[in-house]
């Protein structure tokens, strides 16, 4: 294999607790995302955008139908010769072999995969935020400064900053101190959770760490606090531009809905940075006479008879004559019978809501309608409330 | 169906299609909201099990080309998968075909080195969703030499371009007519043809010999009616729409705006592939108002559209009126323009406040880039 300057590793082994029914059995990155995406699109579409051509994808919990939705990669042209996506689920070793630890234990089990590649920058990527970032900026900012480690961050409003891992720097943008959700926060650059390391420095903290039994083996809790330490050259890369973080069933809500909004905060139709997706090759959507469809998004596939209202419909649903949806995001193949409503909702993929039966509220919290859940006709799920199949 | 093959012959007579096919071969022709003709033959080729598509093609290819590149939204850029057989250009071979028999005679080498026994060769104007295996069945149980497949219900072309057969109690082909104005036979050729890949090449080779060029006639009907081959019928139920006049193109497009039509063509269980283009969902903004039509992928949608299909991609701005219109990819209708039984090809683009309004019985085209 011929060496690559740059190598991607997707951390997509959490389980993403916090989206609750949604992910019960498939990991966070495969979640449906804004009609006709998943939450992996974005890290691997930057990517190829910003011709990183080696991404190895970390998978642990639930991996089945994020492998094969990945499949041979080629929905973002990474199905290559020398280069391209790899699964990368944890393996034995002879005697031993184990699950990963935690985000630098899962990294460190992968040195060889690594190693193969002969890189000099490793960019550590996760799998459940929506933005769209050049990742080769960030490299050549990296490597301007001479960095060990580049940690990208955004600024938050100050209100908000006791909420996330927050880096201290000083004018040269240099980390003095890194916080996870201080109290009293000194800076308002939140960490991203996008990482360049100079492959080198980085093999040597993951061997360290991974030599001290006491270790969390996590990135922020362990390796850059030791790096810190040891005085190594860390930077921050300042991001602008749209950034969500969609780990709870709120902030998935929320930031589908932001789609909706005049102009998008993030430009899914730019052709020169184009989010790719695997496609499942359906007609177009059709309107049925008497519909009505106002500021909503709508995929191909979508058979509408009913009113839709500032929601968005992946491929393949069904919104029946008398049917209402509103304020939703509704998955592929999901059904809404004749006459039943929904508002502020996620109705997961292949859940019916049947004729009649009403699901969420004009306010509260975010009702859910797990994946291939039935809600019988005229009942009634309330805000905040999530339906799981298996319990039916 | 490791043992069939498949055969498109593209380049048919698009005279009556005018504008629309001035630039790429009817095959290459936008159809649907988002898919091109071919697409639907060699979806239906996949389904069967095909693995070997042969694509002999004739002038105005390159948007074909680009549009099937390398098969992968197939599924055939395997090791055998699809092969583009573009016109070699000799002495004997200018590059145009006149007629079926002259276009497999250009190609019988790649006929001599494909490996499987039975082909499959359609045309490239037909809309279908066909899954051959039932009729390559009938074909070996009947020990047919050649079967045609026939419609009862098929949408008829242009005059004088039809074929009929007429079929015995067990379907044994015992009359053909071509171009027949008031025909006997009921069964409408649909230009669809099963045969063993060695018979096809002998049968080519033959007629080559003898200075012969068109299929139907000088080889189909000759053996009927000398009953020196056996040719049976096969009756094809579902859909099939020949796409040979500016009318067919917009009454095929028109009747996807019924649900049980769409639904026969678009089964879940056969979809019909075509080059992806990585668009975000159709966009709904404001006042915007849809009513009966079919929206692809990338539209962006502030105006009004009624009883119309739109491409991906294409813009209807505010206060604009789509009435009764195929719309293809990007293609812009402007501020209060208004147009009603139009067919705008890609790109093209109404400007603000302009009025087309066609009469029904004869759908205006738009040519691709042109701004009015």
């Amino acid at each position: 294999m011929r060496k690559k300057k740059c190598v991607a590793m997707l951390l997509a082994g959490g389980q993403g607790s916090r989206l609750g029914i949604l992910t019960k059995k498939v990991a966070k990155p495969a979640v449906p995302f804004g009609g006709k995406f998943r939450i992996i699109d974005f890290p691997l579409s930057n990517c190829t955008n910003s011709s990183i051509d080696v991404v190895g994808v970390l998978t642990q919990y639930r991996p089945l139908e994020l492998n094969s939705y990945i499949g041979s990669g080629s929905p973002w042209d990474l199905d290559l010769s020398n280069g391209g996506v790899f699964v990368l689920p944890p393996y034995q070793t002879g005697k031993t072999g184990e699950w990963y630890k935690g985000t630098a234990n899962a990294i460190y089990q992968n040195i060889p995969f690594i190693e193969q590649w002969d890189p000099d920058y490793v960019l550590v990527l996760s799998g459940d935020h929506i933005y769209k970032m050049d990742y080769n900026a960030m490299l050549r900012a990296h490597i301007d400064k001479g960095a060990d480690l580049t940690i990208a961050v955004r600024e938050v409003p100050w209100e908000d900053a006791s909420r996330f891992g927050i880096l201290n720097t000083d004018e040269n943008d240099r980390i003095i101190e890194f916080e996870e959700k201080p109290a009293k926060p000194k800076s308002n650059k939140a960490s991203m959770g996008v990482y360049i390391f100079t492959w080198s420095k980085m093999r040597k903290y993951l061997e360290l760490d991974e030599a001290d039994p006491k270790s969390d083996n996590d990135f922020g809790k362990n390796i850059i606090p030791e790096m810190l330490n040891a005085n190594e050259k860390l930077f921050t890369y300042t991001f602008e531009g749209y950034w969500k973080d969609v780990g709870t069933i709120e902030s998935l809500w929320e930031s589908n809905m932001d789609l909706l909004t005049l102009p998008m905060p993030i430009d899914l139709s730019d052709k020169r940075w184009r989010i790719y997706a695997r496609n499942p090759g359906m007609p177009p959507h059709h309107i049925d006479k008497g519909a009505k469809v106002y500021n909503s998004l709508i995929t191909e596939g979508c058979e509408v008879k009913g009113i839709v209202h500032h929601s968005v419909l992946f491929a393949g649903v069904t919104v029946d004559v008398g049917a209402e949806v509103t304020d939703a995001v509704v998955m592929p193949g999901a059904i809404i019978e004749r006459g039943a409503v929904v508002r502020r909702a996620i109705v997961a993929e292949n859940a019916v809501i049947k004729a009649g039966a009403i699901v969420g509220e004009e306010t509260g919290n975010i009702a859910v309608v797990g994946p291939g859940a039935t809600i019988a006709s005229g009942e009634t799920v309330a805000a905040g409330v999530q339906i799981d199949a298996d319990a039916q | 169906m490791k043992d069939v093959m498949g055969l498109i012959v593209t380049g048919e007579n698009d005279i009556h299609l005018g504008e629309l096919t001035s630039q790429r071969a009817v095959a290459a022709l936008p159809i649907a909201g988002r898919y091109r003709v071919i697409d639907f033959q060699l979806s239906s080729m996949v389904h069967t099990g095909i693995k070997n598509v042969g694509i002999i093609t004739q002038k105005n290819y390159s948007s074909l080309m680009d549009h099937v590149g390398s098969g992968r939204e197939w599924d055939l850029h395997g090791k055998q998968g699809m092969v583009i057989l573009p016109p070699f250009l000799t002495r004997e071979n200018m590059g145009v075909y006149s007629g079926l028999l002259d276009a497999l005679k250009s190609n019988t080498s790649f006929l001599s080195r494909s490996k499987q026994e039975y082909v499959v060769l359609t045309n490239s104007h037909t809309i279908y969703n066909i899954d051959f295996t039932e009729a390559l069945r009938a074909h070996v149980a009947n020990k047919a030499d050649i079967t045609v497949l026939y419609s009862r219900n098929k949408a008829s072309g242009v005059d004088g371009d039809d074929t009929y057969y007429t079929v015995d109690e067990n379907n044994k082909v015992i009359g053909m007519e071509i171009g027949a104005l008031a025909p006997k036979g009921d069964a409408a050729s649909l230009k669809i043809y099963i045969t063993k890949r060695e018979l096809l090449r002998q049968l080519t080779e033959q007629g080559a010999a003898n200075g012969l060029h068109d299929f139907e006639r000088d080889i189909l009907q000759k053996n009927i009616n000398e009953g020196t081959l056996e040719v049976y019928g096969y009756e094809y139920d579902g859909i099939a729409w020949q796409i040979d006049s500016i009318q067919s193109y917009f009454n095929f497009n028109m009747a996807l705006l019924d649900s049980n039509f769409r639904h026969n063509l678009f089964p879940s269980e056969r979809p019909i592939y075509t080059k992806v283009r990585d668009d975000m969902p159709a966009r709904y903004i404001g006042d915007s108002e849809c009513d009966n039509s079919l929206i692809a992928n990338g539209c962006h949608i502030e105006g009004t559209v009624i009883n119309s299909i739109l491409f991906r991609g294409v813009k209807i701005a505010r206060g604009a009126v789509v009435k009764n219109s195929i719309v293809m990819q990007d293609a812009q209708i402007q501020e209060g323009a208004e147009i009603d039984h139009c067919i705008l090809d890609k790109q093209s683009v109404i400007r603000r406040n302009g009025r087309l309004i066609a009469p029904a019985a004869y759908p205006i085209v738009i040519a691709k880039n042109v701004v009015i």
